[in-house]
């Protein structure tokens, strides 16, 4: 007996049903009802004259005349356009600036400091509102201090200026992260090029390095600009009170809070937002090529020569650190102390008010604690289901004959395009719609598959690239081996893409576990989660509740990105 | 084991007929070898029998199993047919040991533990990698990759066997212990075999027979003596190894088996064996191999050949021998010699029998 002798076998029996049809078809329909199931209701209510849900209806396109008609709708138009204009501008400055000082030159420190300069990417805006809030709102710690020493506080946040700064610094990392993956793909042979033949380096910087970036720099602008106008819980915070309403506190509080929501006003401005942010991704995309909406596991980026600051270096570095020192520690740690504390002034001595007092009352009501363990199973057990379905999105999209592969990646990759605000007023549509499905709309599961659709194109942004790097020759090889598509999936790639996934569920259960735009239109009494509850409290004034619930997310966070960082040693972004 | 009919094959990339109607025969146990430059076809045709690739014409058939058939519409998915494919890159899958990669076909072939393990045992035993069973694909060397990717080949019993040039990622040492191996191995396994590759010498010294492509189509098919010795045209001579070709025009008729009296352009004469006619005033091309010119001691009567009068454009020296290059009648020719040529012009001395007459023009790719 020997190979040679033996006789070929036969291919092993192919399974009673073929697997491939109903499973990538399966996939693709769930992925489409995932994302046209909120958007189809939002656009419909948009030309209806009554309730979506009324009997009776009838199709027109007055809700269109009647919005542009709306007292003060043009103003809010305005000022929206005025918020995300100036939240751009800052953030491209400061991330454009951070990303040559902190990136190219021998800034002390530089690698700390930068680390700190990302931290807001990973924070909620609501979070980080609040914690400058506790800082330089009326009644913050510097505002106090300044009073007590110099007078009347010479800010306010509660203006567009003071609106723009809290945005513009929470998105400058976005601007920092694509500079500097520009800056570090360009050719360091260009900037030494630049040196050798005499240039000084502030020549050089202002006209090679700054100049190569500019792509970059336009980009992570209009994407900066789209994230300005999604932007929720800054205006609501403290735009709301000071009369300054934009889009997504129009819908906000039309939509929601409102006890007769005027449904075809709302889903109108809802569908013109949903318009323009469209044209927004399309432009990025265009600018792009390639749409990469967040940019999520980055290797270690080779790093050229730093510039020499000389005699600057040090005056920089102190700029430098003033910045993070006001933007983002003093922010937080006000925060995290407001926790800990009954009150907080500069005025009175800190050891005369510290308690865990807000921790205490936050774990025995049981409407706070209950928020915290929704959080948590949200996230973790709506993560795992995420990251399953985007897993097999992957697979289906780059590595199988599905017919509609195509219009599969394009579907997935849709939800870049729709605000969460709109996310969440269609899915409250969708759910009040169908019938079927009341029973889901008092329970956490509205809000996994809600978040579960917002954050599909976060969730391929983390598994494509690695996907893509796996020679196509190891499915091959399986398949001329006799194993069909779905057993080639489960048995080679799928274990291949491990890393991966466990990147990609990290991205989503952070998302998950911060999200609260979308689920502020979602959650019912006995379905709240961090960020509806901190709004809720904030509402009422418990500043101390606020502080803590916040402490409690910013710590989760941070023990996820160290333990994700720790064991996997990449970068998160996003 | 099986015989393996293509007919009409076709494979069109956009615009691209990347194979155009190619037609093959392999018979049980033969060893054929796809011989051509990047881009030729071999690859796809290959990819095509594998079922990795869908053709857009044509018929594929293994033994009694359709594999293919354009007209009836039928394909089967690489899965269902009975392939054993060697990738280039191997394809080891990283997350499994040797003996899981392995034994993968036979889990999927739902063979009983104990018969796996023995047949695991024998497969590695063959490509003699017994020991290595427990380490992980980048723990071996690129020569053990190979042997593994052949033994988790083997180990199914496929009904014909694709290799995709297995050898082209090793080094050169390697690749001549490799390719003993390989020659030893398939005179015990007797496989029905098809092998792709862009080098000559594999092709050579593996194959029963032959198949040169070029362009997506078929240039010429025979056995290695055949297309070494009687190359079908300019192409499949020079990719051969004939690297030296003359253009000339045929003074007066010449019978076939003849013998033809050649001008070149700068009006100096040759004579050469035609093994077609060639009718007179037609314009034909004459090949040679590096070995067959000599350089004719001067003043040395032509005996059984031609002295030329060339011009001596470079020489360097190649280990043993020098490297000459030399122009005749605006033609780039390349001889071996012993010694460097001491002046710039030099005598050529070409036999008259042993160069191949081409018709028309020669229209080779460098």
């Amino acid at each position: 007996m020997s190979l040679a002798m033996s006789r070929p076998e036969a291919p092993p029996a192919p399974p009673a049903i073929p697997r491939a049809a109903p499973i990538q078809y399966g996939t693709a329909l769930l992925v489409l009802v995932l994302v046209a199931g909120p958007l189809l209701p939002v656009l419909l209510q948009s030309v209806l004259d009554g309730a979506l849900y009324d009997a009776e209806y009838n199709l027109t396109l007055a809700n269109f005349a009647r919005l542009a008609r709306t007292e003060g709708f043009g103003l809010v138009l305005l000022n929206t356009v005025v918020l995300a204009a100036l939240t751009t501008l800052v953030a491209q400055f400061v991330g454009t600036l951070a990303a040559i000082l902190f990136g190219r030159t021998d800034l002390p420190l530089a690698r700390l400091m930068s680390e700190f300069f990302l931290w807001p990417l990973y924070l909620s805006a609501l979070v980080l509102s609040f914690g400058w809030y506790a800082v330089y709102g009326p009644a913050g710690y510097l505002t106090m201090l300044w009073q007590s020493v110099l007078g009347e506080a010479p800010w306010t946040l509660y203006s567009l200026a003071g609106m723009a700064v809290i945005a513009g610094v929470s998105q400058a990392p976005l601007a920092y992260i694509y500079c500097l993956s520009s800056a570090s793909i360009t050719d360091p042979s260009l900037e030494e090029a630049a040196r050798v033949s005499g240039a000084g380096t502030f020549r050089t910087l202002w006209r090679i390095t700054l100049p190569l970036m500019k792509p970059a720099i336009a980009y992570s602008a209009v994407l900066n600009f789209t994230v300005g106008l999604e932007l929720l819980s800054i205006p609501l915070i403290f735009g709301d009170p000071a009369g300054i309403t934009v889009l997504t506190t129009f819908l906000f509080n039309n939509g929601i809070s409102s006890p007769r929501p005027d449904h075809g006003l709302v889903a109108t401005a809802a569908a013109l937002m949903l318009a323009v942010v469209c044209f927004l991704v399309w432009l990025q995309g265009r600018m792009l090529g390639n749409t990469r909406r967040f940019i999520t596991l980055g290797g270690k980026a080779t790093r050229p020569r730093p510039f020499r600051l000389g005699g600057l270096r040090w005056p920089l570095f102190i700029l430098a650190a003033l910045y993070i020192l006001a933007t983002v520690i003093a922010p937080i740690g006000v925060l995290v102390l407001r926790a800990f504390t009954a009150f907080l002034s500069p005025m009175i001595p800190l050891s005369e008010v510290l308690t865990t007092g807000n921790f205490v009352q936050i774990f025995e009501y049981p409407v706070y604690s209950r928020a915290v363990w929704n959080s948590f199973v949200v996230s973790l057990v709506g993560g795992a289901i995420a990251t399953a379905l985007i897993g097999l999105v992957a697979i289906i999209v780059h590595r199988s004959e599905f017919r509609f592969r195509g219009a599969l990646q394009y579907l997935a990759l849709f939800p870049r395009a729709v605000p969460g605000v709109v996310a969440g007023i269609g899915f409250f549509y969708a759910f009040a719609l169908l019938p079927g499905l009341g029973f889901l709309r008092n329970s956490i599961w509205i809000l996994v598959i809600a978040f579960t659709m917002r954050f599909i194109p976060a969730g391929i942004g983390a598994v494509a690239p690695m996907l893509l790097q796996v020679s196509h020759d190891l499915d091959r090889a399986a398949r001329v081996q006799g194993a069909d598509w779905w057993t080639t999936s489960r048995r080679i790639l799928l274990p291949l893409m491990r890393p991966a996934l466990v990147g990609c569920f990290t991205i989503l259960f952070i998302s998950f576990f911060k999200e609260y735009s979308t689920a502020i239109f979602l959650f019912a009494p006995g379905s709240e989660v961090i960020g509806t509850t901190l709004l809720q409290l904030w509402v009422q004034g418990e500043v101390g509740l606020v502080a803590a619930l916040a402490t409690i997310q910013v710590a989760v966070i941070a023990v996820c990105v160290a333990a994700v960082r720790g064991i996997f040693g990449v970068k998160l972004h996003g | 084991m099986a015989d393996l009919t293509i007919q009409g094959l076709t494979k069109r990339f956009g615009g691209v007929t990347a194979v155009d109607d190619v037609n093959l025969h392999v018979a049980d146990g033969e060893f054929v070898t796809l011989l051509g430059p990047s881009g030729c076809g071999k690859s796809t045709t290959l990819a095509a029998v594998a079922g990795l690739d869908r053709a857009d014409g044509g018929r594929i058939q293994v033994g009694g199993t359709v594999y293919f058939d354009a007209a009836r519409g039928i394909y089967l998915p690489p899965e269902a047919r009975s392939c054993g494919l060697v990738f280039q890159s191997y394809a080891l899958w990283p997350h499994m040991t040797v003996a899981d990669n392995v034994a993968f076909p036979l889990t999927l072939r739902k063979v009983a533990a104990a018969e796996r393990k023995r047949r695991i045992d024998e497969v590695l035993a063959l490509v003699e990698m017994e020991r290595y069973a427990g380490r992980y694909p980048h723990e071996l060397s690129g020569g053990q990759q190979q042997r593994v990717a052949l033994a988790r080949t083997l180990v199914y019993r496929p009904a014909i066997l694709l290799l995709d040039e297995p050898l082209s990622n090793l080094d050169a040492k390697l690749r001549d212990r490799a390719r003993a191996w390989l020659a030893e191995l398939r005179t015990r396994l007797g496989l029905t075999t098809i092998y792709v590759t862009h080098d000559q010498i594999e092709a050579l010294s593996l194959s029963d027979r032959i198949v040169v492509m070029n362009g997506g189509r078929i240039a010429q098919i025979g056995t290695p003596q055949e297309i070494y010795e009687r190359p079908a045209d300019p192409f499949v001579a020079d990719f051969i190894g004939t690297t030296n070709f003359l253009p000339a025009r045929v003074v007066g008729d010449a019978p076939a088996g003849g013998r033809a009296l050649l001008e070149l352009a700068d009006g100096q004469r040759l004579e050469a064996v035609a093994e077609r006619a060639a009718p007179g005033g037609s314009r034909v091309t004459l090949a040679f191999r590096p070995e067959q010119m000599q350089v004719a001691p001067p003043g040395t009567a032509p005996e059984g050949g031609s002295v030329l009068a060339t011009r001596v454009t470079s020489r360097s020296y190649v280990g043993g021998n020098w490297q000459v290059g030399l122009e005749l009648a605006g033609a780039a020719l390349r001889l071996e010699a012993r010694q460097p040529p001491a002046e710039d012009r030099l005598d050529l001395w070409l036999p008259h029998a042993g160069g191949i007459l081409f018709r028309g023009g020669a229209d080779v790719a460098a």
